[in-house]
């Protein structure tokens, strides 16, 4: 697990004085968010510090019939006088948020660029009223800059309980023109061609409004920083992405990091004669476009009422969906010359050598549980079907099959997110979540 | 991630009339105005002084071998050009030229079919020559056909040809 600070070395070069001046304040702010990350974690509780820890999930639920707050993504649950009573965040944390807000305050004074002191003046606010989807509203409208931040609650994970509450996190980012330019092409060869959908009337649809970028990375706090995800798709909450659309940021030094852990991975599993035909570069550009397709097939997966259906499960069922969707909509890009057999091969081996390192190396990491169970899922799934196997100690991927499993695979999962119940859901995690694959290699 | 566009030199290579234009306009400025440019920049370079050691001149010599490798593919594909009339573009059966809208693998896509030196997947031109391009070219409106590749099988059914 990752310190809750992570900062990248990266070339400023082409930033003017005053943008080097304002993005120093920017990483000073979210610095600032690390504080208060960890007032909020707890890996010993399901319910992180969210909620009294001998709290039941019956208790909240019977108690939020009568304050619907105790089920806010915002709020803290605590006790007074025996009551559950729910606390907003920027009440809760509102010393230390103070001097965030201020640094983006100063910033958003010195900024040369008037939409994005615009953009920090309410991201300022919203850390001390609360209004977090006016943050987001403003950030999502802003026409594309140079420098990016965004700071605050945003995702679910550390709630294990209820998967409801928001840990505080944030980022600082210097747009990457060149790549940010080839990823918005891929998006729009994507997002063209309109997928059937199992219940068109649950689906939340947003094709149109989908921005994507890639950033090089300056600073990750908080949840963010845990976890250190090579991609970002904002917002969670589904009313604001019918009504926003998403924005999908890629951070190259994530992926940078996540290739160098997933190459020792595929050293120690692949046999000498199947390493020789991956580059690098191949893995490099395979886990980039493995979380790009991931990212973007979450677009065709959001099913209105799957959260509640899923429960605490949803986000196992969920990421894994969006990425064997994301290796499935690949197919149709190969056929059509947009990507070479090489590079589908890439991305799904960069999946799989993911997998494997969360089971060997990230499995005591509860920020990426779900992950990890949903990676055991595929492997095993490949498994089943015959398109991995282990022979001497080293694993022989069949990428044939291994793209029949995945479009199986893909079907099954995007019926349960689109009409299953937790108990589906469980039923796919009992069968293939099994964390003891591949024991010779794995132990 | 971006593929590098190449030109194969089969026999002939087929192109709709706006995409003949389009290379020869293309062929054009790069020999009348994108060569001169880089000839300038080298010599600009030059004057610099010591040429071992000058980021600007490399840069320059790179970027004139990538435009005299276009202008001589261009050069070849417009010798070889087979232009498809608009005439010849049927209702009835997928040819180059034809715009199809296609359900395949659970998604509905539109697209034109051109040929390879005009293919442009992100303005849904498709090269005859893609696996799915190659598959669908003579099959009539409700037909299916098979889009095969060593890893990937899809089923493709044409729903309407423009």
């Amino acid at each position: 697990m990752n310190e809750p600070i992570v900062k990248f070395d990266i070339d400023l070069s082409k930033l003017t004085a005053n943008q080097k001046s304002v993005l120093k304040l920017l990483v000073e702010a979210a610095e600032l968010i690390a504080p208060i990350y960890l007032e909020q974690e707890n890996h010993n509780l399901p319910g992180s510090n969210f909620y009294p820890a001998d709290v039941t999930k019956d208790q909240i639920l019977e108690a939020a019939k009568e304050d619907p707050e105790l089920l806010s993504p915002y709020t803290i649950v605590e006790r007074d006088n025996g009551k559950l009573v729910a606390v907003p965040y920027h009440q809760k944390y509102a010393e230390l948020l103070k001097p965030v807000a201020e640094k983006l305050q100063q910033a958003a004074e010195l900024t040369d660029d008037k939409e994005f002191s615009q953009s920090l003046k309410v991201q300022a606010e919203v850390l001390l009223n609360g209004d977090y989807p006016k943050a987001t509203q403003t950030w999502m409208e802003m026409k594309p800059y140079l420098l990016d931040v965004n700071i605050g609650p945003s995702e679910r994970y550390d709630d294990k309980l209820m998967f409801i509450k928001t840990s505080y996190q944030a980022w600082v980012g210097v747009m990457d023109k060149v790549e940010s330019a080839r990823m918005t092409e891929y998006k729009d060869m994507i997002l063209t061609a309109r997928r059937k959908v199992l219940f068109s009337s649950e689906k939340v649809d947003y094709f149109d409004k989908v921005q994507t970028r890639v950033d090089d990375l300056v600073i990750s706090t908080g949840l963010k920083a845990r976890n250190l995800p090579v991609g970002t798709n904002l917002p969670n909450n589904f009313s604001l992405m019918e009504k926003l659309g998403s924005e999908i940021t890629l951070f190259k030094q994530s992926n940078d990091l996540r290739t160098a852990k997933n190459r020792i991975v595929f050293n120690q599993l692949f046999s000498e004669q199947f390493k020789a035909e991956f580059s690098e570069e191949d893995l490099r550009e395979g886990s980039l476009y493995s979380t790009a397709l991931h990212e973007l097939a979450h677009t065709y997966l959001r099913y209105r009422d799957s959260e509640k259906r899923l429960q605490d499960l949803f986000p196992v069922i969920d990421e894994l969906a969006a990425t064997v969707m994301g290796v499935k909509v690949c197919g149709a890009l190969l056929v059509k010359d947009i990507v070479t057999q090489k590079q589908l091969e890439s991305i799904m081996l960069a999946y799989m050598i993911r997998s494997f390192n969360n089971i060997l190396n990230e499995r005591d990491n509860p920020s990426r549980l779900h992950y990890t169970v949903g990676g055991a899922i595929f492997i095993n799934y490949l498994r089943e079907n015959g398109a991995l196997k282990e022979t001497g100690g080293v694993s022989w991927p069949n990428f044939m099959k291994m793209y029949v499993s995945v479009d199986e695979l893909a079907t099954i999962l995007e019926r349960i997110l689109s009409q299953g119940t937790r108990s589906d859901a469980e039923h796919l995690i009992t069968r293939y979540g099994s964390l003891s694959v591949f024991p010779k290699v794995v132990h | 991630m971006a593929k590098l566009k190449q030109i194969n030199h089969s026999p002939k290579t087929y192109l709709t009339a706006i995409g003949l234009e389009k290379l020869q306009i293309e062929l054009d400025e790069l020999k009348t105005i994108k060569r001169h440019d880089i000839s300038d920049r080298i010599s600009r370079a030059r004057e610099l002084g010591d040429v071992a050691e000058n980021a600007e001149y490399d840069a320059a010599l790179d970027e004139q071998a990538l435009v005299e490798n276009r202008i001589s593919d261009l050069e070849q594909a417009l010798r070889q050009a087979k232009v498809i009339k608009n005439e010849v573009v049927q209702h009835e059966i997928v040819t180059i030229g034809s715009t199809i809208m296609v359900e395949m693998d659970g998604e509905v896509d539109q697209f034109t079919i051109v040929g390879r030196v005009e293919a442009n997947p992100a303005k849904k031109l498709i090269s005859n020559e893609s696996p799915v391009g190659s598959a669908l070219l003579g099959a009539r409106i409700g037909e299916t056909v098979e889009v095969a590749t060593p890893i990937v099988r899809l089923r493709c059914k044409v729903l309407e040809i423009k």
